[in-house]
């Protein structure tokens, strides 16, 4: 469809915009001559009408949670319940300046405060920091504390134990704070070798970052024997809460022996994930690890039952962002623990491995597993199978499309020789059994157009507002911005027919 | 429960068709002494209403903050965000959707994003535009890590007028890469030149400078950058109030390196410090080493002009350890929230409210000084944002200005220690705060 810019009309407006009354005042007098633009920055011009239209029209081309199934593995794209984005825009929120003093923010920080309380409860953790903006940062974050303690201690420490089947953002936090990353092998139940692991682990190592149940979907049976082996060796075991939905009120983190943990509230949390974030990516502490987190923290003056911020001190690795927190996620945490109180969460994980292994049951038979074995919060299925009739996983989700779902997480994890073709399957607890069922039979149909018809996958989807998309050409024209394409205009030659649902 | 739909019939139903007799059977993986013996220790379930009454008396702990206008930056502005803005962004399917990794089915997000690049290309006059890093701080820590990955080089020059939590927040990021960081003093407000002159050297990988800095001062840019590209060093510009860039030259004509821009004035509420979100932007040359995503322009089978995630070979999720940056989830949803916001200022309305909010902070300084009460601390050009000495107290200044309620100015000597700035507050105007509105502030403080 059209850009903005083509549909900008020159003197058109969309803002209400407020009189001059400063005509008094010279701006040439204000601005330096070396600092003063000659001319107005040219954006689009349009009306309110033009932009609502617009934006309208473009949000028709996505598909959100809210208009059916989602299955992405370790994404947890679970229901984002509506009255906590009212909650989290009440205006005393909305319009609170980070700044502001702090007998003004008692209400933030109350929230704050008692968030952190619940997530220790939750996780078996001593401490929260609310800071970091998403899963990653709060990598970098965990990763950084990690490096600290072991700097404090004089005990110089190079290298990063990461499992094959990690998300690629461990591997990339571990090598910003330093570390060499040495990976880990699965063995053939999927889960770490304990031997390797025995024979990694040395006393160079800072330690091991673990997803448990990992991104096959496992528990790690060997947990017990894991946090031995690193603790053995002076190392500290960080913990991704990607997959945190497969524990709630079942086992905590902390129990494990976990000493950092970082949570994805807009994964387990129910938080929306926005096209991308904002979410927040929250790290959890035991109490020799709370003196090196980032600073500040939120603390209770009881006496005077006041809240307010502390500087964490001396040995905190510093900031990791402006200001506190992404605010408005943690309101929206904090409201669906209360809704859902301990029972919830329990019924939370309990159906949400319930629902994965259902898929797994149903779909082993067409999609053969990278284990047979139950499984956690979500399945790892393969295309392994088809790819004789020239089909391979990347059309059978987007085939999927055509049936107006969004495919799984494809492609990942990928190790070999298990997990290759993979398609990761996380039905999380707010996905009813009907809607399972219809997945199921969805996935069986196509199992059967692979072999009657694969071309109907192969050039699938056919529904959708576009089709599939020249990833190279993309690459090779490199045109970033629309004044890129300005400059090649009479090169491109694009059908004119307008894209719509 | 409302959110979980299955019932417990229908999870019996499903336990038996898995061919187990209790759940328990799915989870026995899970040593048993590692196991909760109880139920998590915290509230009983709230109900719906139960839930809004509670945060609805949190909230009013707050002060009433939609009533108090903001005499405060300092890295967080708030402008007036139109409410078709907020009504277009609630839509689900901008709201509840993932990362755009499935074009077909996320070409909203997609054009969203590459329009915000174009806008963002326009306003800085750069080539390249990374759209969202966290925020301000943390994109500023990318840029320095990039510029070591570029030069090879291990020293860094930043301005102590970068605003003194992205100065902490990219020691952090750096840290594990042990560069050595010169903080470059000021003169009279502005970064001093002389000194940067002396400090330079061929080993040098980045000059880090705020423009508006810290204090509101405008920087000589085209200045530094010669000085800076003559050491063959970077120069990385980073703009905290973004709305500036209406008003004053763009940094890509100033032949600055990277610039990082603090994009929250771009429609984002304060919300007590995030999310906000940043851009970085460059030159087409240096592309291979951008953090984070990048939208471009591609056709699909029919032909059709579309759009998609590319150079993704930067990436963590393909190039592991090896990867640019470790970003993943950034801050996407305050990107459309920006792209929409631009569209409905256009052209003429970014530069208006940028022009109002550059003449009503002088306006306001003009009146502080007429009224005897305060003194300029230093004589330098400034955007929105200036520092006065007062003759008053400061904490008694700032009661005031809260018991009539407006956020009060930062203490400067929060965040600098020097004898000079004893007493002096940071105060930031925009268009939120009307002339009526600036009069009322100088005969508070008059009283």
């Amino acid at each position: 469809m059209k850009l903005i810019f083509e549909k900008s009309v020159k003197g058109r407006d969309g803002y209400s915009l407020p009189q001059d009354l400063f005509e008094d005042i010279k701006i040439e007098e204000c601005l330096p001559v070396y600092g003063i633009s000659r001319d107005k920055k040219i954006l689009s011009e349009v009306s309110e009408v033009d932009v609502i239209r617009h934006f309208t029209k473009l949000s028709k081309l996505n598909y959100g949670l809210d208009d059916g199934f989602y299955p992405l593995g370790s994404c947890t794209m679970k229901y984002n319940p509506k009255i906590n984005e009212k909650l989290a825009s009440l205006s005393n929120f909305v319009y609170a300046h980070p700044l502001a003093p702090e007998e003004t923010v008692q209400g933030c920080l109350e929230i704050a405060y008692d968030l952190n309380k619940l997530l220790c409860e939750i996780t078996g953790m001593d401490e929260y920091t609310m800071v970091p903006a998403a899963g990653a940062h709060g990598e970098l974050t965990g990763v950084l504390i990690m490096r600290k303690y072991f700097i404090d201690r004089g005990d110089i420490r190079r290298k990063m134990l990461i499992p094959d089947s990690a998300h690629g953002t461990n591997p990339a936090s571990a090598a910003m704070a330093g570390f060499q990353v040495v990976e880990v092998k699965s063995n053939e139940r999927g889960t770490i070798d304990l031997k390797e692991l025995a024979e990694l682990m040395d006393e160079d190592t800072v330690g091991l970052m673990l997803t448990n149940p990992n991104t096959v979907g496992l528990y790690d049976e060997g947990i017990e024997e894991i946090e031995k082996i690193v603790h053995g060796k002076g190392g500290l075991l960080y913990y991704d809460g990607a997959n945190l939905n497969a524990s709630l009120g079942i086992i905590r983190p902390g129990d494990a022996g976990f000493d950092v943990v970082h949570l994805n509230l807009h994964k387990t949390f129910s938080t929306p994930h926005g096209g991308g974030g904002p979410g927040a990516g929250v790290i959890g502490v035991k109490k020799n690890l709370t003196p090196y987190l980032p600073t500040p923290i939120v603390a209770l003056d009881s006496v005077k039952k006041k809240y307010y911020w502390k500087d964490v001190g001396e040995k905190s690795i510093g900031m990791v962002r402006a200001f506190w927190a992404n605010f408005p996620v943690l309101v929206k945490t904090y409201a669906w623990i209360l809704s859902m109180g301990p029972d919830g969460l329990y019924n939370a994980s309990e159906t949400s491995i319930i629902n994965a292994n259902y898929v797994l049951t149903k779909l082993k038979e067409y999609y053969k597993p990278v284990y047979d074995r139950y499984c956690g919060h979500e399945c790892t299925l393969t295309g392994k199978e088809y790819k004789k009739y020239g089909v391979k996983t990347l059309d059978i989700a987007k085939r999927l499309m055509d049936y107006r779902m969004h495919p799984p997480t494809i492609y990942f994890p990928h190790f070999e020789p298990y997990a290759e073709e993979t398609i990761m399957v996380e039905p999380p607890e707010s996905e009813s059994k009907e809607m399972l069922d219809k997945f199921i039979d969805t996935m069986i149909k196509i199992s059967n157009e692979v072999k009657t018809n694969p071309e109907l996958l192969t050039t699938a989807p056919h529904i959708t507002p576009i089709r599939r998309v020249n990833d190279a050409l993309a690459v090779k024209r490199a045109i970033l911005t629309y004044d890129d394409e300005l400059k090649l205009k009479g090169e491109l030659k694009y059908q004119d027919k307008d894209i719509n649902f | 429960m409302r959110y979980i739909p299955n019932t417990d019939e229908q999870k019996r139903e499903m336990l038996k068709e898995i061919g187990v007799s209790s759940f328990e059977e799915l989870i026995k993986i899970i040593p048993q002494n590692l196991r909760l013996k109880e139920r998590l220790n915290i509230p009983e379930a709230i109900t719906e209403s139960e839930l809004e009454d509670k945060i609805y008396h949190i909230a009013q702990k707050n002060s009433n903050f939609f009533l108090m206008k903001p005499l405060v930056g300092a890295g967080a502005y708030r402008h007036y965000i139109p409410e078709a803005e907020k009504f277009l962004l609630q839509r689900e399917e901008f709201w509840t959707c993932y990362t755009p990794y499935q074009p077909e089915l996320s070409q909203g997000t997609l054009q969203s994003i590459f329009e915000y690049q174009s806008y963002i290309s326009r306003l800085t006059k750069t080539e390249v535009v990374i759209p969202s890093i966290y925020d301000g701080a943390s994109a500023t820590g990318e840029a320095a890590l990039m510029s070591l990955r570029l030069t090879h080089k291990n020293k860094i020059i930043v301005s102590n007028l970068l605003h003194p939590h992205y100065r902490e927040t990219l020691k952090t990021y750096v840290a594990p890469h042990k560069p050595e960081i010169i903080e470059l003093p000021y003169n009279n407000g502005l970064v001093d030149i002389k000194k940067l002159q002396n400090l330079i050297g061929e080993d040098v990988a980045a000059v880090i400078i705020q423009s508006p800095n810290f204090f509101g001062g405008i920087e000589r840019l085209s200045e530094i950058s010669e000085i800076v590209h003559s050491k063959d060093a970077l120069l990385i510009d980073v703009i905290v109030e973004s709305m500036s860039l209406g008003i004053l030259k763009a940094p890509g004509e100033m032949n600055v390196d990277i610039v990082v821009g603090n994009a929250q004035s771009f429609g984002m509420d304060l919300n007590f410090g995030g999310p906000y979100n940043a851009y970085l932007a460059t030159k087409k040359q240096f592309i291979r080493q951008l953090p984070g995503r990048i939208v471009g322009e591609t056709v699909d089978v029919d032909g059709k002009r579309v759009f998609v995630m590319t150079m993704r070979a930067r990436e963590q999720d393909i190039r592991r350890e090896r990867a640019t940056s470790n970003i993943c989830t950034n801050h996407n949803l305050n990107v459309t929230a920006s792209n929409i916001y631009l569209s409905l200022l256009g052209t003429e309305g970014l530069y208006q409210i940028s022009l109002i909010n550059t003449k009503s902070a002088h306006y306001l300084e003009n009146l502080l000084i007429k009224s005897g009460k305060f003194e300029k601390v230093f004589d330098y050009p400034f955007y929105n944002e200036f520092l006065l000495k007062s003759k008053e107290d400061i904490d008694t200044v700032n009661k005031k200005l809260l018991e009539n309620n407006y956020i009060p100015p930062l203490k400067i000597c929060q965040f600098y220690k020097e004898e000079s700035l004893k007493n002096v507050l940071l105060f930031a105007v925009t268009e939120i705060l009307s002339r009526d509105d600036l009069n009322k502030v100088a005969n508070i403080l008059l009283e």
